[in-house]
């Protein structure tokens, strides 16, 4: 069963279902995020495709799964590209609130959720990541304590870019795999 | 880039150790060096990192190209961070710096305190990088469940963790295939223009069959899941943990360490921003 069609207390129950998917998914995303396309006219600005997994994953298969999978596929990713897995921890932590949020997407955009047609549940998904992509990122800001960063140097180059790129990634590609992912859980009636 | 999980410091020292001393002492290690700005204390602490980071025997050639990434990173961040602070330092009122000029161009104020910050800054990642290192190159792969598991994590968090790194290699390797698949196919993955939405809807073909396939092929690992009445009762490892005396030493420095740095965080200047007085001028 999909968190798109669960309610609101089997979204946090923990079975063997929810630990292999959290499983999956943060082994995808520890894996895909080291491919990063740059942004034209920008330094240290990069489209990781794999980040939509994060709000896909938390929106497909509830809370749990979408805040692990942002967590510990964020370690595993810094980890593999040589950063450490707890070097930025707190953006670590912001990727699994952000699979978390958008886990309970369902919860408050239901109506648009329940019966209706594909289109609407892959918009309503975009607008649940994207929504979660601008609230947990902004743990991001904690490393104005933890690294005495500036506000502005957080803000701009930090912050926005993360949140501009992410909310795209967010709005093209999370459709894209509801759109292939729904058809396919129905048919097998998962 | 190389995805699977490499024991690469098998045999070493710190292989031998107990798995949760690498994760308790780097916990212990950044909590205390974020505490610390005084850029003599880091520097005691980028010499503890390195010498715990040494004793992994990782070979360098096996992860020159991380450290290339890291240490390129971590100067891009500091520079951006200096350039776009003007010159600020958070614990340094404006009219107390020692300035030295400013950057052509971007007229940024270059001070004693900004050089001394953005060294300080440069050092504490890379301590922390050096002493996260063997997190992921000197434990067993095959011990990460139960070293969650013995550190207190539930067990159905520390078995995902497992599962996560058990993963890894067979995901890698079918986005593999899905990538030469699509290019057999004539697909080209490279980026095309500056339009980045075009760019990132090139990647579809990639991305979304690697993904379903995992999810599809879930099932078998639920099923086996099930079949093994998972989740009924108080599971047990195939690895039984033990901290030796060794361990304990080590584990008991590392708490004194992070101790130590918080006490002296309230009671001393560590945290605070110490300039060489060989840099302030007059």
């Amino acid at each position: 069963m999909t968190a798109v069609t669960m309610n609101r207390s089997s979204l946090w129950s923990i079975d063997s279902r929810v630990i292999v998917y959290s499983a999956i998914g943060a082994a995808l995303y520890g894996i895909l995020v080291s491919a990063q396309l740059p942004v034209p006219g920008t330094t240290a600005v990069s489209i990781r495709p794999a980040f939509a997994l994060v709000p896909f994953f938390g929106y497909a298969f509830g809370p749990i799964v979408g805040f692990f999978t942002g967590l510990v596929g964020n370690m595993i990713g810094d980890q593999i590209s040589g950063w450490g897995a707890l070097t930025s921890y707190n953006w670590s932590l912001a990727n699994g609130v952000v699979g978390l949020l958008a886990g309970l997407g369902p919860l408050y955009i239901g109506r648009w959720v329940a019966g209706s047609s594909f289109a609407n549940r892959a918009t309503a998904a975009a607008v649940a990541g994207a929504i979660a992509v601008v609230i947990g990122f902004l743990l991001a800001f904690y490393d104005m304590i933890k690294d005495q960063l500036d506000f502005n140097a957080v803000l701009t180059t930090e912050y926005l870019p993360v949140v501009i790129v992410d909310v795209i990634t967010t709005a093209v590609l999370v459709p894209a795999l509801l759109y292939v992912w729904l058809p396919t859980a129905e048919r097998t009636g998962r | 880039m190389n995805f699977v999980p490499r024991y690469l410091g098998r045999g070493s020292w710190l292989a031998r150790r107990d798995p949760r001393l690498l994760v308790v002492g780097l916990v212990c290690f950044v909590f205390a060096a974020i505490q610390v700005w005084d850029i003599r204390l880091m520097l005691v602490l980028v010499a503890i990192a390195f010498a715990w980071y040494r004793s992994a025997r990782i070979p360098f050639g096996e992860v020159r190209r991380l450290w290339v990434f890291a240490i390129a990173f971590v100067s891009l961040l500091v520079v951006m961070n200096g350039v776009i602070a003007s010159g600020r330092v958070q614990q340094v009122p404006g009219d107390l710096v020692h300035l030295y000029g400013y950057l052509p161009v971007v007229g940024t104020p270059v001070s004693a305190e900004s050089i001394v910050f953005a060294a300080t800054q440069f050092l504490r990642f890379i301590a922390m990088i050096a002493m996260g290192f063997p997190l992921a190159f000197a434990i067993d792969p095959g011990a990460f469940g139960v070293t969650f598991a013995r550190l207190g994590v539930p067990y159905r968090f520390a078995f995902a963790v497992d599962l996560t790194w058990r993963f890894i290699p067979s995901f890698a390797a079918d986005f593999r295939t899905t990538i030469d698949a699509q290019r057999v196919r004539g697909l080209d993955l490279s980026p095309t223009g500056r339009n980045p939405i075009a760019n990132l809807a090139r990647q579809v073909p990639v991305v979304v069959p690697t993904v379903v396939n995992a999810i599809t092929g879930a099932e078998d690992t639920i099923d086996a899941m099930d079949l093994r009445a998972f989740g009924t009762g108080k599971r047990t490892w195939l690895h039984e943990l033990r901290f030796d005396r060794t361990d304990r030493i080590v584990l008991v420095a590392f708490a004194a360490l992070l101790i130590g740095a918080t006490i002296a965080a309230w009671t001393t200047s560590s945290a605070l921003l110490w300039v060489p007085p060989f840099m302030i001028p007059g």
